[in-house]
């Protein structure tokens, strides 16, 4: 059997924290979008015994989960501008080059190679950048949500901004109805998130599923 | 001094300023109480509650006693532009009158549409004298949207067709403070809803001065006179909220003071109205209740004599004293989240549609795309 001997290399490219985050904010993800359809529309049957609150338990979930999604949005912005590795930061420079925008467009449609400087291709770090900032806005219409929850603590040191926030959205009914629409920019999201890194991991001879989990690309030598 | 003996003292002042004006009756208040079979105790606990509803301490309810007798001295002007009188009847519409109407028949009315015997010219001629004679002194209470298209031409008002835009602006002009009365003054209620040809406005869009706004349709005769008493105490508006409504009406949720949150929080829901859980009294969440975004003080205060309200009677409320609540709260008997489901067929268009093109562009892309591709990289 003939076999050729192609030689690989392996770059470290996703730090713990990176991976830590993407997973933690995966879970909070998955988490929040059920019980937020949950509290949308309560589908359970009562327990017979009013004592369980069921419908408190759920928004308990949901916001605890709430929180962490808030927390990783706010670190994994804190890491993207002061992290060690430059790995992301080096594809704003794909970003602001329309060479490197017709070679990933190519690619996607098998033209070429996917060539790149940093980490993510500019149409990803184009999208990752919008989740993002969707992310930032579920999370403030999120908190003006629970400044009506719970009055004292955090809840209460939010009422002002929140009280702001819903005076500058048109009511509390506008601010409930964009954290809705927002859960479907994730739902969206999340199907070709997956979709595109399956696809880019058989399409390239590039890792891309397992490096979010390993943080190891093995890739053919450039030559 | 803390910041209530500050309040007290204001409060003192006004009204010994308020004393030494001619009263405007010939009867006092106490002789119009004696008339309607309301007796000193009735009084006492009426400005007890008012004063624990304003969420002042008792000490205060000597000077909203002193502030109802005292009612007389302050001119009121109340102007109606687009409206139902609605409002109007919340305050006045009582089987028995209680104290409430009472303040608000005390009160200096100089002008009110509804109220008032004089009719056509005459009518005007009241208005004019009002606004000209209480410069600068009087309360001017708004009912109704102001329409402003064709420069406010949908509402001309009294003999002489002025338009509401330019007697909200004239009247605006002169008064010591402003409240809108109901959704319609405060937000432009229904004739604001889309597609809105009118042009209506809240009173706050069209006057460059501060307005009070006390959203509800109507809102309760408690939050009316609530807003009168305080204005005749202290001679200011009181603390407003992010849509300048009263906080110590408007400071919480319907959901959050509701009797039925019990239930709500254990998950026990009305699917349908005339179900078992209807007549058990459960959540009207899932039949479209807006408590969680409506603020207001209906599970506290109650309508018409704290008889009932909206969700006690066994409907949700339907977030009328927030703004746009025509637009943004439909359907009324569904929850938020079910509103891109207005209508069932036009919902089955739009996503046939989306589907349809998503599979025009798949396949026009694949067949592009299979020209040049190669399944897998050299």
């Amino acid at each position: 059997m003939a076999t050729t001997n192609v030689p690989y290399e392996r770059a470290f490219i996703f730090s713990a924290a990176i991976r830590i985050f993407h997973w933690l904010r995966a879970l909070s993800i998955l988490v929040l979008v059920i019980t937020g359809f949950y509290i949308a529309w309560p589908f359970l049957v009562a327990p017979s015994n009013s004592d369980v609150l069921v419908q408190g338990w759920v928004r308990f979930a949901h916001l605890i989960f709430g929180f962490v999604l808030c927390a990783i949005t706010l670190a994994r912005a804190y890491l993207f501008f002061f992290s060690k590795s430059d790995i992301e930061r080096r594809s704003f420079k794909d970003v602001t080059s329309v060479n490197s925008w017709i070679v990933q467009l190519k690619s996607y449609l098998w033209m070429g190679h996917l060539d790149k400087k940093g980490v993510y291709g500019p149409l990803q770090f184009v999208t990752y950048f919008a989740v993002s900032v969707i992310a930032a806005l579920i999370c403030i219409t999120g908190l003006a949500l629970y400044a009506n929850v719970y009055h004292l603590g955090l809840g209460g040191m939010l009422a002002d901004m929140a009280a702001w926030l819903t005076g500058a959205m048109g009511g509390l009914a506008q601010v409930r109805i964009w954290h809705h629409y927002f859960t479907w920019v994730f739902i969206i999201f999340v199907v070709i998130h997956v979709y595109m890194a399956v696809w880019t991991g058989i399409r390239f001879k590039h890792n891309s599923v397992d490096s979010i989990v390993s943080g190891y690309d093995y890739h053919p030598k450039k030559h | 001094m803390d910041t209530h003996a500050a309040l007290y003292q204001q409060g003192q002042a006004r009204l010994e300023e308020l004393r030494r004006l001619a009263p405007r009756h010939a009867q006092t208040l106490q002789d119009k109480m004696e008339e309607h079979g309301i007796t000193r105790r009735d009084f006492m606990k009426w400005s007890a509650a008012v004063t624990a509803m304003l969420a002042l301490p008792l000490p205060f309810s000597t000077l909203v006693a002193e502030a109802a007798e005292l009612a007389d001295r302050v001119p009121l002007i109340w102007l109606h532009m687009a409206e139902c009188t609605g409002c109007s009847e919340s305050l006045v519409r009582a089987d028995t009158p209680n104290l409430d109407s009472l303040i608000f028949d005390h009160v200096s009315l100089e002008y009110h549409e509804t109220l008032m015997a004089a009719a056509g010219w005459q009518a005007e001629e009241n208005l004019e004298h009002a606004l000209e004679a209480y410069k600068g002194n009087y309360l001017l209470a708004v009912e109704g949207a102001i329409p402003t298209a064709n420069n406010g031409a949908f509402l001309t008002v009294g003999c002489k067709g002025h338009t509401g835009l330019e007697i909200i602006h004239h009247a605006a002009e002169g008064a010591a403070a402003i409240i809108s009365v109901g959704t319609c003054a405060s937000f432009g209620g229904v004739q604001a809803a889309a597609p809105n040809p009118t042009g209506a406005k809240g009173v706050d869009k069209v006057v460059n001065k501060t307005v009070v706004n006390l959203g509800g349709c109507p809102p309760s005769e408690k939050n009316i006179v609530g807003t009168l008493m305080y204005f005749i105490m202290f001679g200011k508006l009181p603390a407003l909220d992010m849509f300048n409504r009263p906080k110590w009406a408007y400071g919480a949720r319907v959901h959050d003071n509701c009797e039925r949150r019990g239930r709500f929080d254990a998950g026990e829901f009305v699917e349908q109205f005339g179900d078992e859980g209807a007549k058990e009294g459960y959540c009207l969440y899932k039949v479209g209740c807006k408590g969680p975004y409506t603020y207001n003080n209906c599970p506290t205060e109650r309508f018409n004599h704290h008889t009932s309200w909206p969700v006690l009677a066994g409907h949700g409320c339907m977030g009328c004293s927030e703004p746009n609540f025509w637009d943004d709260m439909a359907d009324f008997e569904k929850p938020l989240g079910r509103q891109l489901l207005h209508g069932l067929d036009a919902t089955a268009d739009t996503v046939g549609a989306v589907i349809l093109g998503a599979t025009a562009v798949g396949i026009g892309a694949h067949a592009v795309a299979s020209v040049f591709a190669n399944s897998k990289e050299d």
